[in-house]
């Protein structure tokens, strides 16, 4: 578990210097990745569903890189693809397309529905954070308006 | 205000360069959208219409004596993600509707973005990281890492020289997965110690468009429909040819170690 918490840093490192990340930022990205990853592991030891752990994590990712992007004051893409980046269903969309240039049809479903899943998970995690992030910034703007008179 | 009056067509175009720009740097279609926008905004455009898919920016901009004009722009440059350029686009376009920034020096301030030199050690640095740390992950050994690591290196090479070559994206990901696939099967060949699944999944981290499947359905789900459906064919696709690429290696190096 520990070599995967690293890896899972490294490996969302290596993919920052990849999209160019600014030195300074490098850090904080890399360790939004291990975070999201660590949340991944936590979740996967409650619960059964793929779809319900990636949702979780997701979520979690998204909250954080808006987080990491209020306080290092940069757009939130920038930490917020990193922590994607370990979640990213590479491999299940490889193991589909796989099944079906070999032409292994159960196969090709079970993984395409597992992609399924997966991709759905990180997509509605990432837009329930993006939601209440909205809702926050709407109510402490409305909260100011009536505050200033 | 003598001073701060850009001519419509330079503004517009500058608009359309931005937009370019941002797209060619990974930024999500929606903040294209939000960006072109409040630029327009802070110019004190009277009505501003934006319309941006991964493949074209149709921009229109209603001005106060009652005239309009319309511009696209067509997409056709690869993706190649930039967050440092990014991030210095998002903040010239902060700086420009705080009032931060002379108005009349936006064309130049995006092409001085845009023409920032590339940075190929920092690159190829990643593409190394990258491939070794997740061939572990998933579960190699520390040789493994390294292999993926050196194939790693390779796949930059490819994407640097091959890429260019290749009429399409599908052309280069089969072309550049079937090279590495090949030198991945040799290499697990002649030292039987290597695992060459866990070796070929660290190098497919990098040629998998996994962060594009997920933005696209994420996309999908924000309400950008069509470029999301846009990138999920597209993802799909390449990966397809991926598939193709890598079992072909597969086969002519004598079957799964």
């Amino acid at each position: 578990m520990i070599i995967q918490l690293l890896t899972a840093m490294l490996g969302t490192l290596g993919f920052c210097l990849i999209f160019n990340v600014r030195e300074r930022f490098l850090f904080p990205a890399a360790i939004s990745g291990l975070l999201t990853w660590a949340v991944y592991l936590l979740a996967a030891r409650f619960l059964e569903p793929v779809f319900q752990i990636t949702l979780i994590a997701a979520s979690f990712g998204a909250f954080l890189a808006e987080v990491m992007a209020r306080v290092l004051k940069a757009p939130s893409t920038v930490f917020f693809i990193p922590a994607m980046i370990p979640l990213s269903p590479g491999r299940n969309l490889y193991n589909t397309l796989q099944s079906a240039v070999v032409n292994d049809e159960p196969a090709f479903a079970l993984n395409g529905m597992m992609t399924l899943q997966y991709t759905l998970g990180i997509a509605a995690g990432m837009c329930i954070a993006w939601a209440f992030c909205y809702m926050y910034r709407k109510l402490k703007q409305q909260y100011l308006l009536k505050h200033r008179g | 205000m003598a001073q701060t009056i850009i001519d419509h067509e330079t503004l517009i175009h500058a608009l359309l360069d931005m937009g370019e720009a941002m797209m060619s740097c990974g930024a999500e279609v929606h903040r294209i959208e939000d960006t072109l926008t409040r630029i327009a905004d802070a110019y004190g455009i009277r009505e501003i219409n934006v319309f941006v898919i991964t493949s074209d920016i149709t921009l229109t901009l209603g001005f106060d004596d009652g005239r309009s004009i319309t511009r696209t722009r067509r997409i056709v440059k690869g993706e190649s993600t930039d967050f440092t350029k990014l991030e210095k686009l998002n903040t010239l376009s902060r700086d420009l509707c705080v009032g931060r920034f002379d108005k009349l020096k936006l064309p130049e301030a995006i092409r001085a973005i845009t023409s920032a030199p590339e940075r190929p050690v920092k690159s190829a640095a990643g593409f190394f990281l990258a491939s070794a740390a997740f061939a572990v992950f998933f579960g190699g050994t520390v040789w493994d890492g390294l292999v993926a690591g050196t194939v790693g290196l390779l796949i930059f090479m490819l994407k640097r020289k091959l890429g260019p070559l290749c009429l399409n994206t599908v052309i280069y990901n089969l072309l550049a997965s079937l090279i590495s696939g090949l030198v991945i099967g040799f290499t697990a060949r002649f030292v039987p110690a290597l695992h060459m699944d866990k070796i070929m999944i660290g190098d497919i981290m990098l040629l998998v468009p996994g962060i594009g499947i997920t933005n696209a359905v994420r996309d999908m789900l924000l309400g950008d429909t069509i470029s999301g459906s846009m990138r999920l064919l597209e993802s799909i696709i390449w990966t397809g040819a991926l598939a193709c690429g890598f079992m072909a290696a597969i086969w002519l190096t004598g079957g799964i170690a």
